[in-house]
């Protein structure tokens, strides 16, 4: 088992053939030439199927999901996940972005893709209440499962926090 | 009995009516109590390696003054280092350790974090800003984190007040908060005053001789 | 797609069925958040049936200080602080990580002399913080020998930081373009003296406690972790290493000036606490070995480009660099939308994903191998909750 998992050695795909490659799983996926890795832009209705290839495709083999994280844009009223992907064997980086909206933020869960999503999904639930449909166990992580609201969204306040005086 | 108030002033003392109460066994507790702290181990962010690894490791070895006996459960120990910052999930907890400890308890607060949320003042939304907002702390160790030295030194601030503590014939002395490694005769609101002076002192910035220093800084890169 | 109603903790130990097929009957034990061998503030419910754990909960949030809040609230200088709280015993890893990825994103330059430093020294906290481990390490295995020989060697090495740096834990040494101070004029001295007594050391504590019979008895077919869970779980560092896979960010993507220099990744074969401690103990010898070729080779130079008072403003956009820390592979997320402050930055931290680990290898086993298991991740809670 370990001997399938060491790296191969100068298989990983350039930035640009990675996003090819990306486009070819899924045609309506969109580069993002503002972000300093290889990146793409995805529906949230693509992103369960593309999920599960990236990581089985022989080619791609994103077998780490190194970290799951959302931004918050209240202005455009969505909130943007993002998802860090890795392959151990062929040695790339990709950048997977999809967006929600922010006043019903609904995402499939991708821990039956990759298990360690079950709890970078739970963070961001519990930081900008981004609820994932079928996920097992949808709690909040960090904070107490009274707490109000969601505080790594741009508009939280609460009356505990202090601002630096300028 | 005109040999003991003699010899031993404070051994004895006087009762209306004659009789004598026997005091200098308050001094022995105190004193005893002093020297055999039982510090209950509890750590929850960076101060705990220097305050609690580190002062109790080989180097700086706690046991020099009694008090390296640490021991897991609160019910045990009767000092409560706080070493870390507190959060609103683990102030209950704090609490309830604090409770749980044996009567006389003894509180050091280490470190910015426990003194008053430290780095974390603002914009979070989760840091207590000081560990006397959930329990009455006692001595006071500055530094982020303070180095063993100072928490040495807080221990023996400690044990100086212990022993001049409450005792049958001053019944109640009320223990004061103290910082330590300031001098006598300050107390914790002076402190504060005079860091906001400070503050307010050396957050008004001289707009133009900073600009000039800048300037001079960027020709000296391009050279 | 359906949205499921958040539960709560409560609730999800209430619906867990009581009856085992034994007849035996399951309970919960709270483990923590004041428990001396979770090492801070890690809480765990553990689902028993007598001994043997069943089902391991971890509970979380007990340090949890929202430091990616007050990064957006923070210039590009000010975030490297507070990473210092994060996993303060790789203090300087993490300030390298966020000011790699300041750099990057403002597009600063470095020289040799920068780099060889950062490599330098934060190859040697690499060591400060396993000797740490290794302390800590045998003391939860009920040994307390080798914490005090652990801090001992510690010393020496906090007070090479303390002449250079000025800080004995939270160092805030790495900025972005350079470093805070230059190196003290005893630095090299100061680390050829600490090898040579430390190499010796080594094989002390090898004697001490990897040829101890009992600790070997005590790790080694404990708490096993496939190559395969390890990867699926999100695990990074030397407990990735353990259950074989050879993925090591200095190999894999050589900053600094790690490139330049020879240094093996030791791997494990089965990925039990034994190879977790193995991998360990050879990892403070190829630190050696990197320092070694390094320390006689320090460029001449300025120790900054950038100076401290100049403003760093960012172009909109998206940045992420990571490096690997004593514990993993740690990462820093920036998103810009132009100026001197942070849109949003996230911290990819290594102790975060390998806690979760646990939940794979607990189960089946012992309540007492429970602790042998949570001591060879080496965890840093204050680094898994932010
Ligand atoms: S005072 Fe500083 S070193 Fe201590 S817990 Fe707070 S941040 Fe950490």
């Amino acid at each position: 088992m370990a001997a399938d998992l060491l790296p191969l050695a100068g298989l990983a795909l350039s930035p640009d053939a990675l996003v090819a490659a990306v486009q070819l799983l899924c045609p309506a996926a969109q580069a993002r030439p503002d972000c300093d890795r290889p990146a793409v832009k995805v529906t949230v209705g693509d992103w369960p199927e593309l999920a599960g290839r990236l990581r089985a495709h022989a080619d791609l083999l994103f077998d780490l999901l190194e970290t799951h994280t959302a931004i918050d844009w209240p202005e455009s009223g969505r909130i943007e996940l993002v998802y860090l992907l890795t392959s151990l064997r062929r040695g790339h980086h990709l950048t997977v972005f999809v967006d929600i909206p922010r006043d019903d933020p609904v995402a499939p869960s991708v821990c039956a893709v990759w298990p360690v999503a079950q709890w970078q999904e739970r963070e961001v639930y519990d930081l900008f209440g981004v609820r994932y449909a079928d996920h097992p166990d949808l709690r909040r992580l960090f904070l107490d499962d009274d707490w109000q609201g969601f505080p790594l969204r741009k508009d939280y306040a609460d009356a505990f926090m202090l601002d630096r005086p300028s | 009995m005109g040999l003991v108030t003699d010899h031993l002033p404070g051994a004895l003392l006087p009762l209306p009516g004659g009789g004598a109460l026997l005091t200098a066994i308050d001094q022995v507790v105190n004193w005893s109590r002093a020297n055999s702290l039982w510090p209950l181990t509890f750590g929850t962010s960076c101060c705990a390696i220097e305050v609690m690894m580190a002062t109790g490791a080989a180097r700086h070895d706690l046991a020099r003054f009694g008090a390296e006996v640490a021991r897991p459960s609160p019910r045990q120990a009767d000092l409560l280092i706080i070493a870390g910052t507190i959060v609103k999930k683990m102030a209950p907890r704090l609490r309830t350790l604090w409770e749980q400890m044996a009567e006389p308890r003894y509180v050091i607060a280490t470190g910015s974090c426990a003194i008053s949320g430290g780095p974390f003042l603002y914009h979070s939304y989760t840091t207590i800003r000081g560990a006397d907002e959930v329990i009455p702390v006692d001595v006071y160790v500055p530094g982020c984190p303070p180095r063993p030295e100072a928490l040495l030194y807080g221990l023996l601030t400690l044990q100086k007040m212990i022993r001049e503590g409450s005792t049958l014939a001053r019944p109640g002395q009320v223990r004061r908060p103290v910082l330590a490694a300031l001098p006598d005769g300050m107390t914790l609101d002076d402190v504060r005053a005079e860091i906001a002076a400070l503050v307010q002192e050396t957050a008004t910035v001289d707009r133009k001789a900073a600009a000039a220093v800048g300037a001079a800084f960027a020709a000296q890169d391009r050279v | 797609m359906t949205a499921p109603a958040p539960t709560t903790l409560r609730a999800r130990l209430d619906a867990t069925p009581w009856a085992s097929p034994l007849g035996t009957q399951e309970y919960f034990v709270n483990m923590g958040p004041q428990h001396p061998s979770t090492h801070g503030v890690l809480r765990l419910v553990l689902k028993l049936d007598g001994e043997t754990v069943r089902e391991v909960v971890p509970v979380l949030g007990y340090i949890h200080r929202g430091i990616e809040k007050i990064c957006e609230h923070s210039n590009y200088r000010q975030l490297v602080h507070l990473t210092d709280r994060m996993d303060y015993l790789s203090a300087l890893a993490n300030n390298w990580a966020v000011t790699r990825v300041v750099e990057k994103a403002a597009g600063l330059e470095t020289n040799g002399r920068i780099e060889a430093i950062r490599t330098l020294v934060t190859e040697l906290q690499r060591i400060h913080s396993h000797q740490l481990w290794w302390g800590v390490f045998g003391m939860d295995l009920g040994a307390f020998t080798p914490f005090f020989y652990g801090f001992r060697d510690r010393e020496i090495l906090t007070d090479v930081f303390e002449r250079t740096i000025g800080g004995r834990l939270t160092l805030n040494y790495i900025q972005p373009g350079g470093v805070m101070h230059d190196i003290h004029p005893e630095f090299v001295r100061d680390v050829k003296a600490f090898m040579a007594v430390f190499r010796p050391r080594l094989d002390e504590y090898e004697a001490l406690l990897s040829e101890n019979v009992i600790v070997q008895e005590r790790l080694r077919g404990v708490g096993v972790l496939s190559a395969a869970d390890a990867v699926a779980l999100g695990a990074t560092g030397p407990v990735l290493r353990a259950s074989g896979v050879a993925h090591d960010l200095r190999k894999a993507e050589p900053y600094g000036l790690y490139g330049q220099v020879q240094f093996d990744v030791p791997i494990g074969s089965r990925g039990d606490c034994w190879d977790r401690y193995a991998v360990r103990m050879c990892e403070m010898r190829q630190s050696l070995r990197i320092v070694d070729q390094l320390i006689d080779h320090i460029p001449e130079g300025k120790h900054f480009l950038v100076k401290p008072a100049a403003k760093i403003k960012v172009q909109p956009g998206v940045w992420y660099s990571h490096l690997e820390t004593a514990r993993g592979v740690l990462g820093a997320m920036l998103v810009s939308t132009g100026g001197e402050a942070p849109y949003r930055v996230h911290l990819r931290t290594p102790n975060f994903n390998n806690l979760w680990t646990v939940t794979a290898m607990a189960p089946g086993g012992r309540v007492g191998d429970l602790v042998a298991i949570l001591s060879s991740l080496d965890l840093v809670v204050p680094d898994i909750d932010r």
